[in-house]
């Protein structure tokens, strides 16, 4: 039987997110507000789930026809991805290409989970320090409550 | 160390050097001959969302005691919170008014930083929700090195409701800068002393020699504390309130238990006590909840005159 061979189509400006963890794509597509870049913008977002890779055996791969994504925006996708790799490509050529940083600090892309706290009450963006990368354990700015694992919700961009 | 135009949010904003600085200033604050007129023309808001009785008050004597005065609310349903409105604009209507300072109690955790960010002038946590009560660990501080002569190397139980008592995850926090602290959470299961303090207690331990129990009888420890910390079983934090009535009874302090302490071992409490502590216990040279409370307007009085200026 012949393996097969689904791939994104090459994009000729814009950036790759490559070695997401398989079944994560959506998540930071989410994390990331793509479905609004996409809406304002009318660019091409490719989202590609399950691709074969030889050292993950499956991955998930994101192809954005945009460059407005600065390199802090996409460090957040270290916290889901730690090995993602990004790639900038303009006019057919890469431009540059990194791994994720995982940020000291995070922007209002999680919610807190102590129902206490002011930033579920007030209209007040979260804000969040990064306690321990492995595993990434947060602590909310405001209300000093440290979190992991499951309770760690990111909010949806619409 | 120059404290002018600080906020007091957090005990986990001062490091150990501050926090003895500070502590050191109170004799000099309490016994200056010019105390009088040390805040004289300052005038310090108050944003009280929560009830309070200790901290109001001593905050407001405090104030005056330095020749400063106090202005803003203590009921904040006679505010336009009242209307639905944010705890951001009040801070800013309130930060526009000329105040110096601004002391804020609230029930919901973190609105003392938000508070900080909304305002120019500095800010006091007086409180907020069941997170941060520095000017009540200082004061307890205060008070733990006034009968101990040190913070080192002390043995420190805390009873009652470690869940959400704020004064305890607080103090605990701020013990944990010291060295070789014992550190002993009594409590009922329920009301056990959050994960995520009891992990800091876990990592902080090998730093500084800290170590930490955790159990459910005042009777296995009360011969072994330098300082027993009662707290109350707080009701209007527990969702079943016939559970209240419950711990209450099981986590109260009699004279009798005392007879195996060691002889400076003192009792304190944060106050308002209820029924954990009994009245015989007064009596006693172990109790020391009343001077504590008065060290509150030591420790007030001294942080106001820090973080206007008026003492370097």
């Amino acid at each position: 039987m012949n393996q097969r061979t689904v791939t994104i189509a090459k994009i000729k400006t814009g950036i790759v997110i490559d070695h997401i963890p398989s079944g994560k794509a959506y998540l930071i597509s989410q994390v990331l507000g793509l479905n609004a870049l996409a809406r304002e913008t009318g660019d091409i977002i490719a989202i590609g789930i399950n691709f074969e890779s030889p050292s993950m055996k499956k991955k998930d791969i994101i192809k954005v026809e945009n460059l407005s994504l600065t390199r802090d925006m996409l460090n957040v996708v270290a916290l889901i991805a730690p090995i993602a790799t990004i790639t900038r490509i303009e006019d057919g050529e890469v431009i540059e290409k990194h791994k994720v940083e995982t940020p000291t600090r995070i922007g209002d892309i999680v919610l807190c989970p102590d129902r206490f706290c002011v930033t579920n009450h007030e209209q007040v963006p979260g804000k969040f320090d990064v306690v321990t990368k492995d595993p990434l354990m947060l602590k909310c700015y405001y209300c000093e409550t440290e979190f992991f694992g499951p309770l760690i919700k990111y909010k949806e961009k619409n | 160390m120059d404290f002018e135009g600080k906020d007091i949010i957090s005990m986990n904003d001062l490091t150990r050097e501050e926090i003895d600085e500070i502590l050191l200033k109170v004799p000099d604050v309490c016994n200056h001959p010019d105390k009088k007129s040390l805040c004289k023309d300052k005038v310090s808001a108050m944003l009280f969302f929560e009830p309070s009785t200790r901290t109001r008050t001593s905050f407001e004597v405090a104030m005056r005691n330095l020749g400063g005065t106090v202005g803003g609310f203590f009921d904040a349903n006679i505010t336009s919170v009242v209307k639905e409105e944010s705890l951001w604009d009040t801070v800013k209507m309130h930060d526009g008014y000329g105040f110096h300072v601004m002391v804020i109690r609230h029930p919901l955790k973190g609105a003392s930083r938000l508070a900080a960010e909304a305002a120019e002038i500095p800010v006091i946590n007086a409180g907020d929700g069941p997170n941060q009560h520095p000017t009540q660990t200082l004061l307890d501080l205060y008070s733990i090195k006034e009968t101990q002569g040190t913070l080192d190397g002390l043995t420190v139980a805390m009873v009652g409701d470690l869940a959400n008592g704020r004064t305890v995850h607080s103090l605990t926090e701020a013990l944990l800068k010291y060295d070789n602290c014992h550190l002993i959470f009594i409590s009922p299961r329920d009301l056990a002393m959050p994960r995520f303090i009891v992990d800091k207690c876990k990592k902080v331990s090998s730093e500084t020699g800290s170590s930490f129990t955790e159990g459910t009888r005042i009777e296995d420890y009360v011969a072994d504390v330098d300082i027993l910390y009662m707290t109350r079983i707080q009701k209007e934090r527990l969702l079943e309130r016939t559970a209240a009535e419950k711990f209450r009874s099981i986590y109260r302090l009699e004279a009798g238990m005392l007879k195996n302490s060691k002889p400076h071992m003192k009792v304190m409490h944060p106050l308002p006590r209820v029924t954990e502590i009994a009245q015989d216990v007064d009596a006693t040279h172990h109790a020391y909840y009343f001077q504590q409370a008065r060290n509150g307007l030591f420790v007030r009085e001294t942080l106001l005159a820090l973080i206007l200026g008026a003492v370097k």
